[in-house]
């Protein structure tokens, strides 16, 4: 055996906030790129461009287009794919026990946070962005729709990560709360009054789109800025949670 | 079976040397200080009242499963906070201070790795988040260490429990750490890793470490040291040197049952030789307390050809760890 005295020594030294956003979202991204949740989750998201083919092969109109990217697209797709890679970007670590990796590391925790939640997004962003966006063209409905889509897609992918990425620090079954809260309250109680669908994500990512297409979706009715900004600082303040919340949990 | 007389062993006192519970509530202070820590999860109590401290070379924390132990590392790494006390590490919280963290290293009991990661990847990532300068070098010069070089490019999901445990003490030893915790580290190596590993951890110490290593083996704990923590039901119940821990578990009283065709022929004459402090019969079987165990095997076979009854058994019953802790908290 070696003598480990000859390793270079380290006293006291912390690593340095960038580092440990690259550290982590590297780490966490390679744990999260397993072949079957990809492929499965791509399969999910092929309802998306499916639907848009179907609805264009019959002429539907650009309120019926907007009515299926909004709902299955923004509703269904976009949500879901969030909540497996978001949840599990520190959900899995600590389920499988391997956070005290991280955590017992000489680093701030936010950094941990955020590099989680950024690989989280790198793997969302392609299969939610293409086949979302890919349904709006495919129903041939315009341009309008389609820049619209991606727009609101962009916005409602960054709150959506951030706050299912909260989920998986702090919920031992973040899978089944987020689909609690995607089927369940964004689905069926936010669509009760415009009360409730204030703190529905969905209900900014469809104002967003209604402001670019003009076409009228029930409680849809924020303006655009609104629509940009409560889900940016949702997404901001759910990672302020997020952090400190890992700061004082308890780590197996 | 009739009731056994009252054990006549009596709790023992902590036993001298370092740490121990403190006569004063004055704060203890070392590399490792815990100060009447106690850890509660909801209704159970993991960890009652513990007060130790512990500074450089190979610390044992002896205790059976369940004891507390992991509890008791997880508070001084800063996993989780106590219920009340105070435990400092290189006299910084561990909890709330990031920068200690860079100055301690945990080998976790539980067999989380980075299983898609090879070895020396596994390593490296160590070193980076450790801050260290060179972490390719630094990983390989670990891998070294734990007779893994070799194995560097493999994942370590491929790895057997041994190489695994070998891998997560190679992992602690990237950041050169002033303390050094060690969760039941041994378990799952063979013999020979077994041997080298307490030579690498004996190594540490005599480099000026402070190296706690945690087991529930007795025999293991022989090795590891002359300091040893006892930890049982979540109570630090002796400290010391080994050898006297040893002596003191080698003067209680034994329980043993000899299997006999004529049990209270075989209890009376062992009674009036003295060989026994207490007994039971039932049908096929004696059950005795004996303090002077050596002399009971030394005459058991011949007083049975002298008395002319058959004996079918000899069993201990409390040669196992369980019996020992038994005896350290309750005195029985």
């Amino acid at each position: 055996m070696t003598d480990v005295r000859s390793t270079p020594t380290v006293k006291g030294r912390h690593v340095a906030a960038g580092a440990a956003v690259g550290l982590t979202y590297r780490i966490v991204l390679r744990q999260l790129t397993s072949r079957g949740r990809i492929i499965g989750l791509s399969l999910l998201a092929l309802i998306a461009p499916l639907s848009g083919w179907a609805l264009g092969s019959a002429n539907a109109s650009l309120d019926d287009a907007v009515r299926l990217v909004a709902s299955v697209g923004l509703g269904l797709v976009l949500p879901i794919v969030s909540l497996v890679f978001g949840g599990a970007a520190l959900g899995d670590l600590r389920e499988d026990k391997t956070l005290v990796y991280l955590w017992l590391r000489p680093m701030d925790r936010w950094p941990i946070v955020v590099g989680a939640a950024l690989a989280a997004a790198t793997l969302t962003a392609p299969i939610t962005i293409i086949s979302i966006v890919a349904a709006a063209v495919l129903t041939g409905a315009g341009h309008g729709i389609v820049a619209g889509t991606l727009f609101a897609t962009v916005i409602g992918l960054i709150a959506y990560v951030c706050v299912f990425t909260l989920f998986g620090v702090w919920l031992k079954r973040f899978i089944v709360w987020g689909l609690a809260y995607i089927l369940i309250w964004e689905g069926f109680i936010a669509q009760a009054g415009a009360g409730v669908a204030r703190v529905a994500l969905r209900k900014y990512t469809r104002s967003i789109l209604v402001d670019r297409t003009g076409v009228n979706l029930k409680l849809a009715d924020f303006s655009l800025t609104t629509a940009v900004v409560v889900p940016l600082v949702v997404a901001v303040a759910a990672l302020a949670i997020a952090a400190w919340r890992l700061s004082n949990q308890d780590i197996d | 079976m009739s009731e056994l007389p009252p054990p006549t062993a009596t709790l023992p006192p902590p036993l001298p040397g370092q740490g121990g519970p403190p006569a004063a509530p004055a704060a203890l202070s070392g590399m490792i200080a815990v100060n009447a820590v106690s850890k509660f999860f909801g209704s159970v109590v993991a960890v009652s009242d513990v007060s130790f401290a512990v500074n450089d070379g190979v610390t044992a924390l002896l205790g059976p499963n369940g004891a507390g132990k992991s509890t008791l590392f997880r508070m001084m790494c800063g996993l989780t906070p106590p219920s009340r006390g105070s435990v400092e590490v290189l006299g910084f919280d561990p909890r709330n201070d990031r920068d200690v963290r860079g100055r301690v290293s945990l080998v976790p009991q539980q067999d989380a790795l980075l299983d898609h990661l090879s070895a020396a990847s596994f390593l490296e990532f160590a070193a980076r988040t450790h801050g260290v300068a060179n972490p390719e070098q630094t990983a390989m010069q670990a891998l070294a260490t734990v007779d893994l070089a070799e194995v560097g490019p493999k994942p370590v999901g491929q790895f057997s429990k041994g190489m695994r445990q070998r891998v997560k003490v190679a992992a602690a030893l990237v950041n050169d750490p002033e303390v050094l915790i060690l969760d039941e580290p041994l378990t799952g190596l063979d013999p020979v890793q077994r041997r080298h590993m307490i030579a690498l951890f004996h190594r540490l110490g005599d480099e000026g470490r402070c190296v706690l290593v945690s087991s529930h083996v007795l025999d293991e704990v022989a090795k590891l040291g002359s300091r040893v923590l006892v930890i049982a039901q979540g109570r630090l119940v002796a400290s010391g040197d080994y050898r006297d821990l040893r002596e003191l578990m080698d003067d209680r009283a034994h329980r043993i049952r000899i299997g006999t065709s004529d049990p209270r022929r075989l209890a009376t004459v062992l009674v009036d030789r003295g060989l026994v402090s207490g007994l039971s019969l039932d049908a096929h079987n004696v059950l005795v307390d004996t303090l002077d165990v050596d002399s009971l095997g030394r005459q058991l076979a011949a007083i049975s050809i002298e008395i002319g009854v058959r004996l079918t058994e000899v069993s201990p019953l409390d040669d196992d760890l369980e019996s020992v802790f038994r005896y350290l908290v309750e005195g029985r």
